[in-house]
């Protein structure tokens, strides 16, 4: 696996990348800035209370409260946001890195190099990984930052094992992606089947309890796998091993897929 | 020594039944300028992105310095220059030069830096800023700073200035001097043939000619015209090897005659008396263009 190429791809995102820590940090502080103003508060949590139980699936209220930190940080950042921030990063990369590489031509001149396709690839797979890690250790860091000067109560080690887990739903897709342009020559594709797939998984995790035929699906649900409310009920770690597992396995597939179709021309 | 590129009935039918190379056989030695001739749309680039494994061959084989083209050993020691060069649009062409140096495990920077200097890169400004003359060059300098067995140029003259091609033309007969193989693509007859030892001529798809620039020129038909005293009978000409009658008006023929025929046209038009006689000089363009014309071989 060339090592250039994992270089290349992180200092060619960097930009990107550095809008995406900024904003995390930026969206993070402005949510933990009102928490104080929901901290304790029973009216609130009646509120809550009345939501219809689909809302509170989807919203990841179902077991916790609004009015603690860890409650509080679940339903408004790791039960939508976060994950839609790490996804849309993770495969609008996984996409560009070799589907859109091919369709900008750029492909022909690098692959006219001594190195396998596969070895591209998964050299473009770790520099996404890179990408993702760097992204949710910024929003682990903020979150730690933030939590002791709004009093949000969090404990380190279930922040680390939420980002940690945000960090594998983002690797899952992304690699998703990537695999995806490289067996096929489209960033259309790439982009469409890898993001259709997410919002799939992402409602069936949140709704399999109340729809009982989506019940069955949710192993199929990335979301599901890893655990809904990091901060309260903790991860899933053989969900999170699954969801490992299944990333490896589409990369690889991806690179073996790779090296079987003509590279085509823009 | 392995030949530089050797293929053996190397085919490329793509998706949807379009037949890019039929059956190609084609051996090209060490140290030896080889300019691949065709039209565009003939398989020049199907050919070379075969022989760099970035497209399958549909049948048929190939191999790059002895080792068969579908490894990633045989690009070591081979240089490539595409027709359609995509480089880094955000960095400096220094940047992409130390990037892609490094992808090769490292190159003298010597001559890279030499190479740099005689082609006159512009090393310190974004490639997005650069005209298409100017990333030709970094494309250029890729192709050759790692000293390669094999360069293979598409197009390698389009957007240099004529003082730049002739520095890219030294360069590629210094490389041949050296032992080392150019595989020269060109749509253009010109670009080729003050440098190439040979040529191959492709069309759809098909190697319809494959000569040495000497023998192809040899080929090349003269015009004669020959004015003589009185009127002559044409057939006398005509009935010569390789002479075609072009025009005859009673004391003026004008004939077409390869090379090799033209000694026994002025014997034949020394049994006249004759008022003049007029040769133009061969024109390899027009063969070239006879060959691209030809109706399909098959």
């Amino acid at each position: 696996m060339p090592a250039e190429l994992i270089r290349r791809g992180l200092l060619d995102h960097r930009r990107a990348l550095l809008g995406w820590c900024l904003g995390v940090i930026g969206y993070t502080a402005l949510l933990a800035s009102i928490f104080p103003s929901f901290k304790g508060s029973a009216d609130l949590q009646k509120l809550v209370q009345r939501y219809p139980d689909a809302l509170k699936a989807l919203l990841g209220l179902s077991s916790g409260s609004f009015a603690t930190g860890p409650g509080f940080l679940d339903a408004e950042l790791f039960s939508l946001m976060l994950p839609l921030l790490v996804l849309v990063l993770a495969i609008g990369s996984g996409a560009r890195a070799y589907a859109g590489e091919e369709e900008a031509g750029r492909l022909e001149l690098l692959l006219s190099y001594p190195l396998r396709r596969r070895g591209a690839v998964l050299a473009k797979g770790s520099a996404l990984a890179g990408e993702v890690v760097v992204f949710c250790a910024v929003g682990f860091g903020s979150l730690a930052v933030l939590s002791a000067i709004f009093g949000l109560d969090l404990d380190f080690g279930r922040l680390a094992a939420a980002m940690g887990s945000l960090a594998v739903l983002g690797l899952f897709f992304g690699w998703l992606a990537l695999a995806l342009g490289a067996a096929f020559p489209s960033k259309v594709l790439a982009l469409g089947i890898s993001a259709g797939f997410a919002a799939a998984a992402y409602l069936v995790g949140g709704l399999h309890s109340l729809a009982g035929w989506l019940d069955p699906l949710r192993f199929l649900s990335p979301f599901w796998l890893v655990g809904q409310s990091p901060l309260e009920d903790g991860v899933n770690g053989w969900g999170i091993l699954v969801v490992l597992a299944a990333s490896a396995a589409i990369i690889g597939a991806g690179a073996a897929l790779s090296e079987r179709r003509d590279l085509e021309t823009p | 020594m392995a030949a530089a590129v050797e293929t053996q009935g190397l085919a490329k039918t793509y998706p949807g039944g379009v037949r890019a190379l039929a059956g190609l056989d084609l051996r090209i030695e060490r140290g030896e300028v080889f300019g691949y001739l065709g039209p565009n749309g003939a398989g020049k680039s199907t050919t070379i992105r075969l022989l760099l494994d970035l497209i399958h061959p549909t049948a048929g084989r190939a191999s790059v310095l002895g080792i068969d083209s579908r490894l990633a050993e045989a690009r070591r020691a081979v240089g490539y220059l595409p027709g359609d060069l995509r480089l880094g649009d955000r960095m400096t062409a220094r940047e992409q030069l130390d990037s892609l140096a490094r992808l090769r495990g490292g190159v003298d920077p010597r001559l890279r830096e030499e190479l740099c200097d005689r082609f006159k890169v512009v090393l310190d400004r974004p490639i997005r800023h650069l005209s298409k003359g100017n990333r030709q060059k970094v494309g250029i300098v890729q192709a050759f700073m790692h000293r390669p067995e094999l360069v293979v140029l598409d197009e390698p003259s389009s957007g240099l200035d004529p003082l730049l091609q002739a520095e890219l033309r030294t360069l590629l007969r210094e490389t041949a001097g050296d032992g080392r193989t150019v595989f020269l693509s060109s749509h253009s007859l010109d670009e080729v043939q003050h440098i190439a030892d040979r040529v191959g001529i492709i069309r759809a798809g098909r190697l319809v000619d494959l000569d040495s620039v000497d023998r192809l020129r040899e080929r090349a038909l003269r015009h004669v015209t020959i004015v003589f005293a009185e009127p002559v009978e044409p057939e006398r000409f005509v009935r010569l090897d390789g002479v075609r009658l072009d025009h005859a008006d009673g004391s003026v023929l004008r004939l077409s005659a390869p090379e090799p025929a033209m000694d026994a046209v002025v014997k034949e038009a020394a049994a006249h008396r004759v008022v003049d006689l007029v040769s133009q000089p061969a024109d390899l363009e027009e063969i070239f263009l006879e060959l691209y014309e030809e109706p399909d071989a098959s």
